[in-house]
């Protein structure tokens, strides 16, 4: 019987300060449950974000919330509302953006679309 | 084995059973010369001779000497003809799905002219029909299939967003009634959006609804179909590339809009302008354009009163394979650009010739191939860093995500925007 070798998430290991993480292709965790705020710490480090303000975590706290109420990440306009961080300000927190930056940073898997 | 098998046969209709003669003539042309290796980021940033656009369309025509021609069925050592095995197609996959942005620079260096790129997607359209389709790309087709948009965002989410952002045109322009338009039949454009805009990066549509505003036009948004992209563009899966064309073009004619106006998005506006009518095998009954397009027109006709002093940083310009290249929207940003700010610097090589991002044939979604990506982005930020500007303008928003990516790897320090973006902080508000 063939079975398609379909190429899916391969998952490798990155490691960041001598610490072990499984991710996929693009540096998001393999395992989203096994996130806690020292994943985020070290993430964010990678990124060239050496230290995690206030709004940093308001913005992780409320992605994280909404991907486990929600299962999905949430809005821009949600994260602006939410934690009332200006959107512009956003882009300086996370130079990679809400998705490949915060969301990344929050232990979500990688949204699908041009991100 | 009946599955390979049964599987085998649909891949091998694409070519026993092509739609014209170009397939066939293409596939009986390659000459070797061998031109093309030095147009291939994948090639030359590895030296890897796997990479060479004319060995991926070698694949493809192996393929079709062993089933298509008398001497491949009988002797296929003598042309180097090949059966089509698991091993094979996973040679296909890494190199059709993993090794190729669909840049199309080899198409335009080819000798002889042979569509190199289009042979590719050709490869990727026989493993398709195998169900053979990297998962990350196909989960954002399915996506777009099942929820009407390929980041899946909910009506309501997207209503609140627009919502949100008519406020802050309001804002923006001192006036109480500026205003959204949302599903106004008889206007004069039916703007779309790429769903990263409203979902993540919404700064592009303050500044497209400023333009709006400024340019008094008669214009709306759809919230049932606004998706400028068509990802099955990328899978080659022609008959949901249909479907998602289809949509727009419905929702076109519903609201009976005089122009369908494309937001910055390279591989949307090549799926619905230009492969769109293919999909569709009809021609459009209203004007289908890009908004780079339509704000080279705002500006030759006076619509836009713009200040270029207002934009003082050296810019430089990514131009988009398939809106450049594939497309032909080759001057209009630079008109736009020269009317829009004050100091502007060249790419080398840039215009048909600018090398892709690296993100372009559906790689920035592929998570499978990160690595070669992020790999092949070395000449980008090398041409980048050449040019010494600190603002790199794009009009399509996966070019965007990616020199975003480009800029945190290589640590570039610009600022990466779209052309609208550029176009609304000129603006002078009369």
């Amino acid at each position: 019987m063939f079975e398609n070798k379909v190429p899916t998430k391969l998952f490798t290991n990155m490691e960041i300060d001598g610490k072990e993480f499984q991710v996929d292709g693009d540096g998001f965790l393999s395992d989203p449950y096994i996130w806690n705020e020292e994943v985020a710490r070290l993430f964010a480090k990678y990124d060239g974000i050496e230290e995690l303000t206030e709004k940093h975590w308001a913005i992780i706290n409320f992605i994280r919330k909404n991907w486990e109420e929600k299962g999905m990440a949430p809005m821009i306009r949600s994260i602006c509302q939410i934690t009332g961080v200006k959107l512009k300000e956003i882009y300086q927190l996370f130079p990679l953006g809400p998705a490949r930056g915060a969301c990344r940073v929050a232990g979500l898997p990688k949204p699908d679309g041009c991100v | 084995m009946n599955n390979f098998n049964d599987k085998k046969n649909k891949a091998l209709k694409v070519l026993s059973e092509p739609k014209d003669s170009k397939l066939i003539t293409y596939l009986n042309s390659c000459v070797h010369c061998g031109l093309c290796a030095e147009s291939c980021m994948y090639y030359l940033t590895t030296k890897d001779e796997r990479y060479i656009p004319a060995k991926k369309v070698e694949l493809v025509s192996s393929i079709y000497r062993r089933y298509c021609t008398f001497t491949g069925k009988h002797f296929p050592k003598l042309t180097n003809a090949r059966e089509l095995d698991e091993e094979l197609t996973e040679e296909m996959t890494d190199l059709l799905f993993g090794a190729c942005t669909l840049c199309g620079r080899c198409t335009k260096h080819c000798s002889i002219g042979i569509d190199i790129a289009y042979l590719v997607r050709e490869g990727r359209k026989m493993l398709t029909e195998m169900e053979i389709i990297p998962a990350s790309l196909q989960s954002t087709v399915n996506a777009a299939l099942t929820t009407g948009n390929n980041m899946s965002i909910p009506t309501e989410e997207f209503t609140d967003t627009l919502s949100w952002l008519e406020d802050e045109l309001k804002d923006e322009v001192n006036d109480p009634n500026a205003s959204i338009p949302l599903n106004v039949p008889d206007v004069n454009v039916l703007y779309t959006l790429n769903p990263r805009e409203p979902k993540f990066f919404p700064l592009s549509i303050s500044a497209m609804v400023k333009i709006f505003y400024a340019a008094k036009e008669s214009w709306s948004l759809s919230t049932k179909m606004y998706d400028v992209t068509n990802y099955a563009y990328f899978t080659s899966n022609n008959g949901e590339a249909a479907t998602i064309a289809q949509r727009l073009y419905d929702e076109v004619r519903k609201l009976n809009a005089k122009r369908c106006v494309l937001a910055e998005c390279g591989h949307g506006s090549r799926a619905f302008r230009w492969e769109g009518p293919n999909y569709l095998m009809r021609t459009y009954p209203f004007e289908v354009l890009t908004s780079v397009e339509l704000l080279a027109e705002y500006i030759s006709q006076g619509r836009l009163k713009l200040d270029k002093e207002k934009n003082k940083e050296l810019i430089t310009l990514h131009d988009p394979c398939n809106l450049v290249r594939e497309g032909g929207v080759v001057d209009e940003q630079r008109y736009v650009l020269k009317h829009a700010a004050s100091r502007f610097v060249e790419m080398t090589p840039c215009g048909t010739d600018n090398f892709c991002c690296g993100g372009g044939g559906g790689q920035l979604a592929m998570s499978e191939y990160n690595e070669r990506r992020m790999k092949n982005a070395e000449i980008k930020a090398e041409q980048i860093r050449k040019t010494g500007a600190s603002i790199v303008v794009t009009p399509c928003h996966n070019c965007v995500d990616q020199l975003m990516q480009i800029d945190n790897k290589f640590k570039l320090g610009v600022k990466v925007m779209t052309l609208s973006e550029v176009v609304a902080d000129a603006i002078i508000l009369e």
